[in-house]
């Protein structure tokens, strides 16, 4: 599961959940591919996104130790909490978020609702975010 | 639009996902022909429900690579990872997540929809009877059905989509929607249109045995 997916998920369809954004996101194995960066992409997208739940990714820490060091050094000093005006202008920025919303690949890990703890697991990369029947 | 590799799946995986047949090409063809539109949209967020082995949405996020992200969703774990590969084998970059049509999707979030539902009139009681199994070992035992028996009119999926869309679509959103004669097009056309929504019949194909249509739908304000 990409960052940038992570962003457009909910637990909203729970019965009784209000907005169930952001999930709550545990990383236990993630890969980094390396993929072409488009400034323009990251940009048009920004509108689209949550910041809150980017900032939110970027805190995350992998509970894995070695992952753990190389992920902080990343990325939690270099996403602001608030977003910034003309982003567009800002490069480094720009980098910054395509690397975490598309190069960053949690393969193992979960994904629990705000307001019901109810966890989602992630498997090879895949969330599993299908409720049971008594729970809509 | 380039049509994408399927060499990676194998029998074996047909017997859980439902194999691309004329109407996994037509509603690649209606795509295709409405590609200009596309354009001019400048889609963000494609997402593509019940993609099976996810031919269509890996066409569309092949051809759309470098201006919109691209998702598709499946209640078979089998057919979730059945995209994740013909994404991978074609180098395009689709994300699945395993869930029920959009509900793990942020409202009006979607600025392209695609579905192909399940389409096929059956009883009601073949729906209801079975449940899905992640454990099931075969074809017939069970979890193929839910990628083709629709129940009364073929439609009881279509009809919960529908009645979601509104929650779905973003402001500027469209709906691709694959319908065979018996799902009632023009029935659908007018409910729609109940719920501010302009649907028109894009595409038409007579196939052996059938006959599709491509449904998109749009909101009247757009």
């Amino acid at each position: 599961m990409k960052l940038s997916t992570y962003n457009f998920l909910t637990s909203m369809a729970i019965k009784g959940v209000k907005v169930g954004f952001p999930l709550k996101l545990t990383i236990n194995k993630k890969e980094v591919v390396e993929t072409e960066f488009n400034p323009t992409f990251v940009e048009r997208l920004l509108p689209k996104l949550d910041w809150s739940a980017i900032y939110g990714a970027a805190q995350v820490n992998p509970s894995d130790m070695r992952q753990k060091m190389s992920f902080q050094a990343e990325l939690t000093e270099d996403i602001p909490a608030v977003q910034p005006e003309n982003i567009g202008e800002n490069e480094a920025l720009l980098q910054k978020l395509h690397h975490l919303l598309f190069e960053i690949d949690v393969l193992e890990g979960q994904l629990e609702c705000p307001e019901t703890g109810r966890v989602f697991p992630i498997t090879d990369g895949i969330p599993n975010m299908l409720l049971n029947e008594d729970e809509v | 639009m380039e049509t994408p590799h399927i060499d990676h799946l194998s029998l074996e995986d047909y017997e859980h996902v439902y194999e691309p047949a004329e109407d996994s090409f037509l509603l690649l063809d209606a795509l295709e022909k409405d590609l200009d539109y596309l354009d001019e949209l400048q889609p963000r967020l494609c997402v593509e429900l019940g993609s099976g082995s996810g031919v269509i949405i890996t066409a569309l996020a092949k051809r759309l690579a470098s201006s919109s992200l691209c998702l598709a969703t499946d209640i078979n774990p089998k057919a979730c990872d059945a995209t994740r590969r013909t994404a991978a084998r074609n180098g395009a970059r689709v994300s699945a997540i395993r869930c029920n049509l959009a509900d793990a999707l942020r409202r009006r979030s979607v600025d392209v929809l695609l579905f192909n539902p399940p389409y096929v009139v059956t009883s009601d009681e073949e729906l209801q009877t079975q449940k899905f199994d992640s454990q099931s070992k075969s074809a017939t035992e069970g979890n193929l059905v839910f990628s083709w028996a629709g129940g009364q009119d073929g439609r009881r999926v279509t009809d919960i989509l529908l009645k979601q869309l509104d929650d779905i679509l973003s402001p500027r959103g469209v709906l691709y929607l694959l319908l065979l004669r018996e799902n009632k097009p023009e029935e659908i056309i007018k409910y729609l249109e109940g719920l501010k929504f302009k649907a028109v019949k894009f595409m038409e194909r007579r196939i052996p045995g059938e006959y599709l249509y491509i449904l998109k739908v749009t909101r009247c304000s757009s």
